[in-house]
C-alpha cells in the first residue's frame, strides 16, 4: 500500500456543479419548445380568432369569431368536417379489423411464413403517405391498369380512393399495437374456456377479443388520428371531396386565407388531440394488462384455422406488394395503362420499358429535390438523435424540477397534426429571414414533430440503465458531461442509432409537416411527388416515389445488417 | 478527532414522509459502524445524505469540522459501494477500477500500477481484462469494493453490498471487507438489514427504526442489553410478554401469565410501575428436567407448563415452540440436551423462565 502514497491524486476540480448544468439544459430545452412548438400553436390560435385575412397585415388586432362563423356558414367548407369523420371512421373500422386478423395470425396461429408477412406489413411505413393513393390511381384511375384491362367505369377519386389509401396507410401502425397486445395476453384463459366446453368461435369472440380490447381501442384511436390528419393521400386522390386537411391547404395556398386555414386547423386539432389522448389512455391500460405475462407455447393450429389465416395474411400482403409493384412498374413503363381504346394490348404496353419518366427536369421538377431531401434528412437525423438522447437522459436520470411539465411538452408534438404545426411555423416565422422558406425551418419542424417518439425510445433505454451507475460515476469524480459521454452514451448506443434511423426515415417520407414549408429555394422529394401528380405526370410521380422508397429501404437494410453483425438486437 | 464525521440534527422529509428524524451521531476516524434496521427505517437515506446524493431538509453533515451539506458528491471523496455493484458493463475490470483515478487526471502508468495493486489485494488480477457481466457475483462485489478504494477515500460508504450474494460467499466477503478496513484504517459506514452481519463486523451498531436511532452501542451490548423493545425484537429472537408492573411482579390478567422479575433488572431499566413489556431470549429458558432438583432455587411463579407444538432442527441448536396459555414460547436448547430429554411434539413440558434473565421495557 506504500505505492499509493507516491501517486499524486489531485482533488476534483469541477467548474460548474451538476445541478447548474441540468438547470441550464432544461432552460434551453424549455426555450426551444416554447419557441418552436408553443409559439407557432399560439399563432394559429391567435390568427383563427383574429380579424386579419393574411399574415402580412401587420398583426391581427381584436378578437372575433368571424372565421369560425364563416367556416360553418359556407356549406362546401363545413362539409369537410363531416367528410373527415366519415372517411376516418370507416378507415378505422376496416384497418383495425384487418390488423387484428393479421396480428392474430402472427401471434396465435402456427401458419408458415410469419417473418415474410411481418416484413411486408411494415413496407408502407417506409414510403411517403401518398404512395397508397399513387398506386390506386395507377391501377384504378381513369387510365389505370385494371380500369383499362377490365373496362371499368368506376371513379377512384373521392372518398373511396381516400378510404382505401388510408386503410393501407394505417394498417402497419395498428398492426404493431395489436401484435404487442395479442402476443402477451395470457392464453391460458383460452385453454380454460376450452376445457369448460367452449368451441373455437366462442373462445374467439368471448375470450380473445375482450382480453385484447385495450389494444384494439388503442389501435383504433391511432388509426383515426392518422387518417384524419393525413394530407398526402387525400390531396392526390380526393378530387372534389374535401377533408379538413386538404381544406386547410387549399385555403392557405389557394386563397391566401391564412385566417381561415388557422381556424380549420383548430377545428382539426380537436378530434386529432382527442384521438391521441384516447390512444395514450388505452395504451397505458393495455400495458398494465399485459406487462409481465410470459409468452406461452403455441398449440399447433387446426388446418382449417391455418387455411383461413394464411389466406387472409397472403391476401393482405399481396395487396401491399401489388401496390408497391404498381408504383414501380408505372415509372418504368413507356405508356402506363396503354392508350385508351387499346385495352387488349395492355400486356404489350406493360412490357415496353422506358426511363423517360425519370427525367424530372423535363417535367418542371428536378432530381435535386432528392439530394435536398437527403442532406436535410441527415441533419434531422443527427440533431434529432442527439437532442432526444440528451433530453431523455436529463428527464429520466437527473430528475430536474419541473420534470412533469417538460415531459408533457415533449409528448405534445405527437398530438399535433404535422399540417397544423407546419402552418403554425409559417405564421410564426414569416418575418424571420434565416428561417422562412429556408432549410432550417424544415429541419426544426421535422425534429419537433417527431420528438416524442424519439424521446420515448430514449427514456425506455434510460430506464434500463441502473440509476446507481450514474451515481457510481458521480461518486468517483465524474461531472455530468463526463458521466454522460463516458458512461451513459456508450450504454445507449442501440437506442441512439435506432433514433438516427427513425428521424432519417421520418424526414424523408414526411409530407404533412412540410407541405407549407417548401419553396422554390428548398424542394423536397416527397412534395415533388405531389406536384408531379398535380401537373399530370403520374409516371414521374411514381418514379420519384420509387426513388425515395428505395433509399429508405436501402438505409434500413444497411442499418439492420450492421446491428446484426455487432450482435445487437434491434 | 479531526477527521470525524458528525451528523447534527439531521432531518430528511420527502413530501409528508419523514425518512430521518433529528439524527445526532458521531463516527470516529477509522471506525467501522453499521446502520442496522428493517426496510424503510431510513438507513439508506442517511447514507445517501452522507454521500451527497440527497440534501438534508434540516441539520448538518460535518466533516473535519466543516459543514459539507453543499459540497457536491464528486468533491467529497467518499467511496461508495452500491447494492447492485453498479459496475460499468462496457468497461473492463481494470478500466472500472481505474475510473476514479482517470477522473482525477492521474498518469496512465500510475493508474495501471495502482489498479494492479488493488486487484492483487482481492485476488482478481487474472480477471483484469474481463467485463463485469462475465464475473460471478462475489467477484463483481470485490471489483466494486476496490474501485471505491482506488482514490484513497477517507470514508467508505457501503449500501447493503452483500445482500445479493448467497450465504457462504457473504461470510467470506464480510471477512475480506473487515480485513481491508483494518489494513487501510479507513472509516467504514455500512448499511444492512442483516443483524448477523452487523453484529459480526462492526465496532458499533446503530439500530434504526422509522427514522429514529433506537440504540448506538457495541455489538455485544446491543444483543445483551437492548434498550428498547424494538431492538430486543429486531436483534436476535425474543419471547415477549405484556403486563402491569407492580413491585417486582408483572401481571397479566387476561392471559394469566404472571412473572417475577429480579429487582436488579427493574432497577437497571429504571421503570417503576405501569404497563410494561418483558422479554427473554430463547436460550435462557430452561426445561425443568435440565436443572437439578433444588426446588427452593426456582421461583414458583416462573414455572410454566405447556404443550410442545413444533420442534425445528436448526443445525447448532434445536428450537422448540411451546404453547403456554395461548402464547407461543420459543426455547433454544442444544442437540445434546434435546436428546437427553426425548422431547416430542405433543408432549407436555415444564419450563422455567429465570427472573434475572428478563429484560423490561416501558410500553
Amino acid at each position: 500500500m506504500n505505492d499509493s502514497e507516491r501517486i499524486k491524486i489531485e482533488p476534483i476540480r469541477t467548474v460548474i456543479p451538476d445541478r447548474a448544468i441540468v438547470y441550464i439544459i432544461v432552460t434551453i430545452f424549455a426555450a426551444f419548445f416554447i419557441i418552436f412548438l408553443l409559439y407557432p400553436l399560439l399563432q394559429i390560435l391567435k390568427t383563427s380568432f383574429g380579424t386579419e385575412e393574411t399574415i402580412f397585415g401587420g398583426g391581427s388586432s381584436g378578437f372575433s369569431l368571424r372565421n369560425y362563423i364563416e367556416y360553418f356558414s359556407k356549406a362546401r367548407i363545413r362539409r369537410s368536417l363531416f367528410n373527415s369523420f366519415y372517411v376516418s371512421i370507416i378507415t378505422t373500422i376496416v384497418s383495425t379489423t384487418m390488423a387484428f386478423l393479421v396480428a392474430y395470425a402472427l401471434t396465435r396461429t402456427t401458419i408458415k411464413g410469419k417473418p415474410f408477412y411481418k416484413a411486408v406489413s411494415s413496407l408502407p411505413l417506409m414510403a411517403p403517405s401518398v404512395v397508397q393513393a399513387l398506386a390506386l390511381i395507377s391501377l384504378f384511375g381513369r387510365n389505370g391498369l385494371i380500369t383499362n384491362w377490365v373496362g371499368g367505369k368506376w371513379d377512384i377519386y373521392g372518398p373511396t380512393g381516400i378510404i382505401i389509401s388510408e386503410i393501407f396507410y394505417c394498417f402497419p401502425y395498428a398492426l404493431i399495437i395489436l401484435i404487442t397486445t395479442l402476443s402477451a395476453v395470457d392464453t391460458r384463459l383460452n385453454e380454460a374456456a376450452e376445457s369448460l366446453g367452449a368451441g373455437p368461435m366462442k373462445v374467439f369472440f368471448k375470450i380473445t377479443i375482450p382480453s385484447a380490447r385495450f389494444g384494439i381501442f388503442s389501435a383504433a384511436a391511432l388509426a383515426f388520428n392518422l387518417t384524419i390528419t393525413d394530407f398526402g393521400n387525400p390531396i392526390v386522390i380526393g378530387g372534389d371531396y374535401n377533408v379538413l386537411a386538404t381544406e386547410i391547404y387549399m385555403q392557405v395556398e389557394g386563397f391566401q386565407r391564412f385566417d381561415l386555414g388557422a381556424t380549420i386547423s383548430i377545428i382539426l386539432l380537436i378530434p386529432a388531440v382527442l384521438a391521441f389522448t384516447l390512444n395514450n389512455y388505452f395504451t397505458k391500460r393495455n400495458y398494465a394488462l399485459i406487462s409481465g405475462a410470459a409468452r406461452p407455447f403455441l398449440r399447433p393450429s387446426s388446418s382449417s384455422k391455418k387455411a383461413i389465416f394464411s389466406t387472409v395474411s397472403i391476401l393482405i400482403s399481396a395487396s401491399i406488394i401489388f401496390l408497391f409493384w404498381a408504383i414501380f412498374w408505372t415509372s418504368i413503363v413507356d405508356v402506363w395503362g396503354g392508350r385508351s381504346g387499346q385495352s387488349r394490348q395492355v400486356l404489350k404496353w406493360l412490357t415496353t420499358f422506358s426511363t423517360r419518366h425519370y427525367d424530372f427536369s423535363h417535367r418542371g421538377r428536378s432530381i435535386s429535390a432528392v439530394w435536398t431531401s437527403l442532406w436535410i434528412s441527415m441533419i434531422v437525423a443527427f440533431f434529432g438523435a442527439w437532442l432526444t438522447l440528451i433530453a431523455g437522459y436529463i428527464v429520466e436520470k437527473r430528475n430536474p424540477r419541473g420534470k412533469q411539465i417538460l415531459y408533457l411538452v415533449t409528448v405534445l408534438p405527437a398530438a399535433i397534426p404535422g399540417l397544423v404545426l407546419g402552418l403554425g411555423y409559417i405564421l410564426a416565422f414569416v418575418k424571420v429571414n434565416w428561417l422562412y422558406y429556408r432549410a432550417s425551418i424544415i429541419i426544426l419542424n421535422v425534429i419537433v414533430s417527431n420528438f416524442t417518439l424519439g424521446m420515448l425510445s430514449t427514456m425506455t433505454n434510460m430506464k434500463n440503465i441502473d440509476i446507481s451507475i450514474d451515481e457510481a460515476a458521480t461518486s468517483l469524480g465524474a461531472d455530468l458531461p463526463k458521466s454522460f459521454f463516458r458512461i451513459i452514451f456508450p450504454l445507449s448506443r442501440v437506442s441512439f442509432w435506432n433514433n438516427l434511423l427513425f428521424f432519417f426515415e421520418r424526414s424523408l417520407v414526411t409530407i404533412s409537416a412540410v407541405i407549407f414549408l417548401v419553396s422554390p429555394r428548398i424542394k423536397l422529394a416527397s412534395i415533388e411527388i405531389i406536384h408531379l401528380i398535380d401537373d399530370g405526370y403520374l409516371e414521374s410521380a411514381c418514379g420519384m416515389a420509387t426513388i425515395v422508397f428505395v433509399i429508405v429501404i436501402a438505409v434500413h437494410v444497411i442499418f439492420i445488417s450492421i446491428f446484426k453483425r455487432r450482435g445487437i438486437r434491434v | 478527532m479531526g477527521n470525524d464525521l458528525v451528523l447534527e440534527n439531521l432531518t430528511k422529509r420527502f413530501d409528508h414522509i419523514v425518512a430521518v428524524r433529528d439524527m445526532n451521531l458521531e463516527v470516529k476516524e477509522s471506525e467501522f459502524v453499521c446502520f442496522l434496521g428493517p426496510s424503510g427505517c431510513g438507513k439508506t437515506t442517511t447514507l445517501r445524505i452522507i454521500a451527497g446524493f440527497e440534501a438534508p431538509t434540516e441539520g448538518f453533515v460535518k466533516y473535519k469540522g466543516e459543514v459539507i451539506n453543499d459540497v457536491i458528491p464528486q468533491k467529497r471523496n467518499f467511496g461508495i459501494v452500491f447494492q447492485s455493484y453498479a459496475l460499468f458493463p462496457h468497461m473492463t475490470v481494470a478500466e472500472n477500477v481505474g475510473f476514479g483515478l482517470k477522473m482525477r487526471k492521474v498518469q496512465k502508468d500510475q493508474i495501471r500500477k495502482r489498479v494492479d495493486e488493488l486487484l492483487e489485494l482481492v485476488g482478481l488480477i487474472d480477471q483484469k481484462h474481463k467485463h463485469p457481466p462475465e464475473l460471478s457475483g462475489g467477484q463483481q462485489q470485490r471489483v466494486a469494493l476496490i474501485r471505491s478504494l482506488a482514490t484513497n477515500p477517507e470514508i467508505l460508504l457501503l449500501d447493503e453490498p452483500l445482500s445479493a450474494l448467497d450465504a457462504k460467499i457473504r461470510v467470506t466477503l464480510r471477512a475480506e471487507i473487515k480485513r481491508v478496513q483494518a489494513e487501510l484504517g479507513i472509516t467504514m459506514i455500512y448499511v444492512t438489514h442483516d443483524q448477523e452481519e452487523a453484529l459480526s463486523i462492526s465496532d458499533r451498531v446503530i439500530v434504526m427504526n422509522q427514522g429514529f436511532i433506537e440504540q448506538v452501542d457495541k455489538p455485544f451490548e446491543i444483543y445483551k442489553n437492548p434498550k428498547s423493545e424494538f431492538v430486543a425484537d429486531f436483534v436476535g429472537t425474543s419471547n415477549f410478554f405484556e403486563g402491569e408492573l407492580s413491585g417486582n411482579m408483572v401481571v397479566n390478567k387476561s392471559t394469566g401469565l404472571n412473572f417475577l422479575i429480579s429487582p436488579d433488572v427493574v432497577k437497571t431499566h429504571g421503570i417503576k410501575e405501569g404497563k410494561v413489556s418483558i422479554s427473554i431470549r430463547p436460550e435462557k429458558v430452561h426445561f425443568l428436567e435440565d436443572i437439578e432438583h433444588n426446588e427452593h432455587i426456582y421461583e414458583k411463579m416462573n414455572i410454566k407448563q405447556g404443550e410442545i407444538e413444533v420442534v425445528t432442527f436448526l443445525g447448532v441448536i434445536v428450537r422448540v415452540l411451546i404453547k403456554v396459555a395461548d402464547k407461543h414460547v420459543i426455547v433454544d436448547i442444544t442437540e445434546k440436551d434435546f436428546e437427553k430429554h426425548l422431547l416430542r411434539m405433543g408432549d407436555m413440558a415444564t419450563l422455567y423462565l429465570p427472573p434475572e434473565d428478563f429484560l423490561i421495557f416501558r410500553r
